[in-house]
């Protein structure tokens, strides 16, 4: 079944070639066989409940959902000492409209520590394995997520984006990563890292499979105010892509603009070129265009200037009073500055510390005011192209994925750039899409799409065009060892 | 490198988050912070930065529809407590507020 599509799957439950029961069977049967070796998973749920299959797609299906979403009656942590015993009374509005639908939770997924970092190895129950090769991260910060779909775990799973976190890992996991617009899919029940940032989102192994799941979870929920609507996206999907421009940026792109260049940075960039090729093959105009590096040299200082300042904010709901393990102390102050001096990994402390420095007073305005401004010609900026283009082009990073002891090390100013990029999309709530794009030194890399607000059907239209132009189509991971 | 940030300061944000550093914690965010600094202080090199209105959310949010102002049922006192293992009856425990 592991290799199969949403759609080829749903045709086998109606035609009694399988049982939802078998598929569960054998989904947490790989959950727990892979356990071990790449730490998918905080939660492999037990006695796990078969659902009728009915006319929708997703009915009899098992999925995964970060550990991000609040699950009814379920242990949702956050991958946190913080919440390791929280179990909530309600479900985030993405898994109820799944659980309505008769999909199948099969278990909650590792990510970084609330939503912070971008690797997948800050989760309190240990680091997550990228599947082609364990010595290496999986990205984050919805680690798990992308493991279990790459592992072939199961078809699709929920994760959360807030500057990278589906895109980055999906292409680390050689599988389809798919943030939609800012307020496609209500946030509600979901822990929250910057709210103007964090979206919710699918890792698949095929893009029409995004489109599928979005289409079940989007659409207006009185208890997130931003949802906005959209009409459904798979049957936009026409595959009519002749006459299409896409454009990519001469300055992450092109060979010269790097003083200095490993390996994987030159191979990562003629792959994308080659794809480009492919690409012009569809018919589809590819053109050279320029931002001032400037504003480019500034996304991962916005970045993380807005996503440290609201972090501050949001997480200050972690008292210990109400949920979380109780702290000690003689006082409610001292109870709570023990329990998040315990709880809080040191990355978090430090995130929330500069989050601190750039809202104090002094420093407001030259920090996190200018960050918001920076937001705001980075978004015009690209919404000017947008006007011009179907979609930006890029490579989704500037390598394959990191060994896991060797992820802390600095990077050039350009190199930062080509690995912060996918913020952009962030700050402008555009859909955007990471595609697999071959491989490097034995381990996948992404490209990625990114269109302007609500036209998420046309950049899911076009990747699904460039994805069959190449043979990475519901690839799996591990695929050696799956029966 | 001058350091501008001295452990007093750091210790003082981490304060006012209430959460306590330890030394080692304190000292690599001490360490880090020039470097963020400088690395922030990229978004301040674009000219006229100044004269351009923030934004704080990705593009201009509005509310399509507002819910029905209608009653609905509550979460129960049980449900509202089952994460909480310091409860008296109906209400959870602290230690006292007011002094002695």
């Amino acid at each position: 079944m592991i290799k199969k599509t949403i759609e080829e799957l749903h045709l086998d439950l109606i035609n009694n070639k399988v049982t939802p029961k078998e598929l569960i069977e054998h989904s947490l049967k790989l959950a727990h066989k892979y356990q071990e070796d790449y730490n998918s998973y905080v939660t492999i749920l037990e006695n796990v409940k078969e659902t009728k299959v009915t006319d929708n797609l997703l009915s009899g299906i098992p999925y995964s959902v970060k550990d991000l979403f609040s699950t009814k009656d379920i242990l949702t942590t956050g991958s946190s000492n913080a919440l390791k015993n929280y179990i909530p009374f309600f479900d985030a509005t993405a898994v109820l409209r799944l659980n309505e639908i008769g999909a199948i939770n099969i278990g909650k997924t590792v990510c970084d520590e609330f939503g912070l970092g971008g690797t997948g190895t800050t989760g309190h129950t240990g680091i997550v394995k990228n599947p082609w090769n364990k010595f290496h991260i999986a990205g984050g910060s919805s680690a798990g997520s992308a493991t279990c779909v790459a592992l072939g775990i199961t078809p699709y799973a929920l994760g959360t984006d807030t500057g990278d976190s589906i895109r980055k890992p999906a292409a680390f996991c050689g599988i389809v990563g798919f943030k939609p617009t800012y307020g496609l899919v209500s946030r509600y029940g979901v822990l929250p890292f910057a709210s103007s940032l964090d979206h919710v989102g699918v890792f698949t192994r095929n893009v029409k499979d995004a489109a599928i799941v979005i289409d079940q979870i989007k659409g207006s929920d009185e208890k997130d105010m931003t949802v906005i609507e959209s009409p459904d996206l798979t049957p936009l999907m026409d595959g009519k892509v002749k006459g299409k421009k896409l454009f990519y940026l001469k300055e992450l792109c092109n060979k010269d603009q790097y003083p200095k260049m490993n390996s994987s940075l030159e191979k990562t960039l003629e792959t994308f070129k080659k794809t480009l090729d492919k690409i012009k093959n569809l018919g589809i105009e590819i053109s050279e265009e320029s931002i001032d590096k400037k504003l480019l040299e500034a996304i991962y200082p916005t970045y993380f200037c807005i996503s440290c300042a609201e972090a501050t904010s949001n997480l200050s709901m972690y008292t210990g009073i109400i949920y979380g393990p109780r702290g000690e102390g003689k006082s409610v102050n001292e109870l709570m500055i023990d329990y998040r001096t315990k709880s809080f990994s040191p990355l978090i402390k430090r995130r929330l510390v500069i989050g601190s420095y750039v809202l104090q007073k002094e420093n407001q305005e030259r920090f996190y005011l200018n960050a918001c401004r920076v937001r705001r010609l980075i978004v015009q900026k690209m919404n000017e192209l947008f006007n011009k283009y179907d979609g930006l082009i890029l490579p989704a990073s500037g390598g394959e994925a990191p060994l896991i002891e060797r992820e802390n090390e600095i990077l050039t100013n350009e190199e930062i750039i080509l690995e912060d990029h996918l913020a952009i999309s962030n700050f402008g709530g555009f859909p955007s899409i990471t595609i697999p794009n071959g491989f490097i030194n034995g381990l996948p890399i992404g490209i990625n799409i990114t269109g302007k607000v609500l036209d998420d059907a046309n950049i899911l239209n076009i990747a699904s065009a460039i994805e069959n132009t190449m043979d990475y189509r519901n690839q799996i991971a591990r695929g050696d060892l799956n029966e | 490198m001058k350091n501008n940030f001295t452990i007093e300061q750091i210790n003082n944000y981490a304060k006012l988050l209430l959460f306590n550093l330890t030394e080692e914690e304190a000292s690599t965010i001490q360490s880090e912070f020039n470097v963020i600094e400088n690395n922030m202080s990229l978004i301040n090199q674009i000219p006229d930065i100044e004269k351009i209105e923030p934004a704080f959310t990705p593009y201009e949010l509005y509310i399509a529809k507002m819910r029905e102002d209608v009653n609905e049922e509550s979460i129960s006192v049980t449900e509202a407590l089952k994460n909480c293992s310091f409860v008296i009856d109906r209400e959870i425990e602290v230690p006292k507020v007011v002094g002695e």
